[in-house]
């Protein structure tokens, strides 16, 4: 047999295989579903969830018990700020609490007797601020409205005390030292531009490793002895031509998706996108190399289908915060940091947000394309070293 | 009698069932446990501490070096980098070294010292909004304080009172009442969320599986055999078992943040009581739901898995229901995790009385009673489906 049949061989095996196990996801509803339905449809409804971005006009009550033109002003200039709507009066705390409780408003402004007669006498003067917290985003507001228009109000008050002669030494005695406040990358601090990007990589790979794994579990219950591999197929002679076979078909899903959920899908709702075609192929290649044989390892850890589920979905939430998006990376224990290295996930988020939001280039983003090639290689080398585990028991149990 | 000796012997066949297939143990035990200890750990820190910060000091002068010191002692930030010039301090930013930096212009002091107003600026990213917004706070602080500096000066050498600068650099004082998260922690909110809602997923996740792996292996008319084909008592008698091992598991969980973990919560024992039975109940009655509508072991756990992942956007504890669109307001009412959340944080944090989230209360019941509604086609399915792979 000559060199050039073998080759000739090998690669008849791995199209026939590839054909094989693209003609079961087609088949299978379930795989299907994983592969196809939530690609597709997954972003669209999460882009849809985040798509108003930032939360404006939260109600809260005012108990004004000063009174003055001072404390109406402050409630007009709180009421005239975007984040926080005066919604109700209340006479006392008891009031405004009950009005709390029954989630009508999320903050109470309690402005004092002696507020604005303090303001007069030149000393200092307070207003309490009692927030809700169980939203985090609804807090903020509260609080920093407060803050801001306390501030101004100040401000307003000194500049008519310093009695200056012109306007520039009202700004200046006001701020000495001029501060300037910049929010780079997402600068309306829009909590879908934020999250959405980690969520559609995120997307990527558990929707290959499931699709993979429910895959692997339908053919172990289809075929005889409860194999992953079936060992009556002359085609599936050798455990590499089944890994490439299958890494094809996957591929090819897996482009597709990429594809639509790095560019298409961003565009369809305005998140940001800031990256070049190059740049985003240069982190999306081993990302989704990575995520396939990352599947395909896990794939024969699986007895029965169902349990890829059981394993996979519930480590999104987990696998999410790994990659540093909603709890900084400075902040993660050493130790879930190293756990953090086993996903490709983690390094796959972290490139995409850095070139799509941020307009990173590629040698911004080198380490972690180093990280996810070496992700690459080494899950290949665990789905070969496992299938040829599977390869070898598929065919002792056919010689039985 | 009757009844109730067919639960028994029904509850002891399931007992049986989850003993043996081991990955009862690892959804409804292992797995919860792991994602306690993950998150607890995980959040630790309540609130970023340290965050790597850089700075852009141009001025070089006893005052730069002032405010820098100032922003490095400050809790949430820490000063790593310092940078030549803006390119270096964006570039780093885009390789994730720093999420700020503060830029400090020269001629900074100069200009402060002859009252022409210098301008200092601060660029945070907003691409990891619990770092940028904590970076902004520390770095607008800064930037007050240098302003209050210069007022302090000038008020204590006409020979203003301590109290008489206060008041003349700040008029009006807010006063901030942070109810039942006065650390303004993060693993208090996001914990008390995540924890309930992976564990909502696992038994709506569950009880589709049982109920598919009882067709699969055609087990199915053994167990209805067993309370004379009366699915009701057989339905009792299976999830009886699983409710009260998720029970035991929430139990567990809420013992440990509230009582070794000190999470702070102003509702008292029995609303955490009342909550975890309403939880459990709604989870399980989802998901047996579920798999009544589609009485296909695996069309019923992906219906109940991907509807689970969702409910923890949906649930409204990040980004708030109010701030999406109107549609998914309504649909909001569909998740039962968005009613947990909502009784949690009503009844147990905030400790308000439970009838002021009343109707989140009857949804949770609602969710419960629902697998009536599909009891029929569960015990067709049980005793004509055939199993197919």
């Amino acid at each position: 047999m000559s060199i050039f049949r073998n080759i000739r061989e090998h690669f008849t095996d791995v199209l026939y295989i590839f054909k094989q196990e693209l003609l079961q996801v087609i088949k299978d509803e379930g795989v299907l579903m994983f592969l196809v339905v939530v690609p597709l449809g997954y972003p669209l409804l999460y882009s849809w969830i985040y798509n108003n971005e930032t939360l404006h006009e939260t109600p809260v009550v005012v108990v004004d018990q000063s009174h003055s033109a001072l404390s109406r002003q402050f409630i007009n200039d709180c009421d005239a700020s975007p984040d926080v709507d005066v919604k109700y009066y209340a006479e006392d705390l008891d009031e405004a609490r009950s009005l709390v409780s029954r989630q009508l408003v999320r903050g109470i402004y309690l402005i004092p007797t002696d507020f604005a007669t303090r303001v007069s006498r030149g000393e200092q003067s307070v207003v309490s601020v009692y927030c809700d917290m169980s939203l985090m985003l609804a807090y903020k507001a509260v609080y920093q409205t407060a803050m801001v228009e306390a501030g101004r109000l100040g401000a307003g008050i000194n500049i008519k005390k310093a009695g200056n002669y012109t306007k520039r030494e009202d700004a200046i005695s006001a701020q000495p030292l001029a501060v300037d406040d910049v929010a780079m990358f997402n600068p309306s601090g829009g909590y879908g531009s934020c999250v959405l990007p980690a969520v559609l990589m995120l997307i990527l790979q558990q929707a290959l490793a499931l699709g993979i794994g429910m895959a692997a579990g339908t053919a172990r219950e289809r075929h005889r002895n409860g194999q992953l591999i079936p060992a009556d197929d002359p085609h599936y002679r050798g455990a590499y031509r089944i890994v490439w076979g299958k890494a094809l078909c996957y591929g090819m899903i897996g482009a597709v998706a990429a594809a639509y959920l790095s560019m298409a899908v961003p565009a369809m709702f305005s998140f940001p996108q800031m990256a070049t075609g190059w740049t985003l192929l240069a982190m999306l290649i081993p990302y989704t190399v990575a995520s396939i044989f990352f599947g395909m390892t896990v794939s024969c850890l699986v007895r029965y289908r169902e349990n890829v589920m059981l394993l996979m979905v519930f480590v999104s939430v987990p696998l999410l915060f790994l990659t540093g998006v909603s709890w900084p990376q400075s902040s993660i224990p050493g130790a879930w940091q190293g756990v953090s290295w086993l996903f490709p996930s983690t390094f796959g988020v972290r490139a995409f947000i850095r070139v799509n939001s941020m307009g990173a280039s590629v040698s911004q983003i080198l380490p972690e394309i180093r990280i996810l090639w070496i992700q690459a290689a080494v899950y290949l080398g665990m789905a070969c070293l496992v299938y040829r585990h599977q390869f070898r028991l598929a065919r002792k149990y056919a010689n039985d | 009698m009757k009844y109730l000796s067919q639960i028994l012997d029904i509850a002891l066949r399931e007992l049986g069932i989850l003993w043996r297939n081991r990955i009862y143990g690892f959804c409804m035990i292992v797995f919860p446990l792991v994602l306690v200890v993950f998150f607890t750990t995980m959040l630790d820190e309540g609130t970023p501490q340290d965050l790597p910060i850089g700075v852009v000091d141009q001025d070089n002068s006893a005052t730069s070096r002032g405010l820098i010191r100032n922003l490095d002692a400050m809790q949430s930030s820490r000063v790593v980098y310092r940078f030549a010039n803006i390119t270096e301090a964006r570039n780093a930013m885009q390789e994730g070294k720093v999420y700020a930096y503060l830029y400090i212009p020269e001629g900074t002091s100069s200009k402060l010292m002859a009252g022409r107003q210098p301008k200092i600026s601060y660029y945070y990213t907003m691409t990891c909004m619990t770092a940028g917004s904590m970076a902004m706070k520390d770095m607008k602080t800064i930037g007050s304080l240098g302003s209050a500096a210069v007022g302090q000066a000038t008020l204590s050498a006409k020979g203003a009172t301590p109290g008489q600068i206060k008041a003349a650099l700040q008029p009006i004082t807010v006063d901030a009442h942070m109810i039942a998260n006065p650390q303004g922690s993060y693993n208090y909110s996001l914990t008390t969320v995540f924890v309930p809602g992976i564990l909502m997923l696992f038994m709506a996740l569950l009880s589709a599986y049982a109920l598919g792996m009882e067709m699969k292996f055609d087990t199915g008319k053994e167990w209805l055999a067993r309370a004379d084909g009366n699915i009701v008592v057989a339905i009792l008698g299976k999830y009886i078992v699983h409710a009260l091992v998720f029970l035991l598991v929430i139990f567990l969980y809420q013992w440990y943040i509230f009582d070794v973990l000190h999470f702070p919560r102003l509702g008292g024992v029995w609303s955490i009581v009342r909550l975890s039975l309403l939880q459990v109940a709604g989870g399980l009655g989802f998901g047996i739901f579920a798999f009544g509508l589609m009485p296909s072991l695996r069309m019923s756990m992906s219906i109940s898995s991907l509807w689970s992942v969702l409910s923890i956007s949906m649930c409204g504890s990040a980004f708030p229901v109010a701030g999406m669109d109107a549609p998914l307001q309504a649909m909001a009412w569909l998740f039962p995790l968005r009613h947990y959340w909502m009784i949690y944080q009503a009844t147990v944090l905030n400790g308000f009385p439970v009838i002021d989230v009343w109707f989140h209360l009857v949804a949770l019941v609602a969710f419960t009673l629902l697998p009536w509604f599909v009891l029929r086609k569960v015990k067709n399915a049980m005793l004509n489906y055939v199993y197919i792979p």
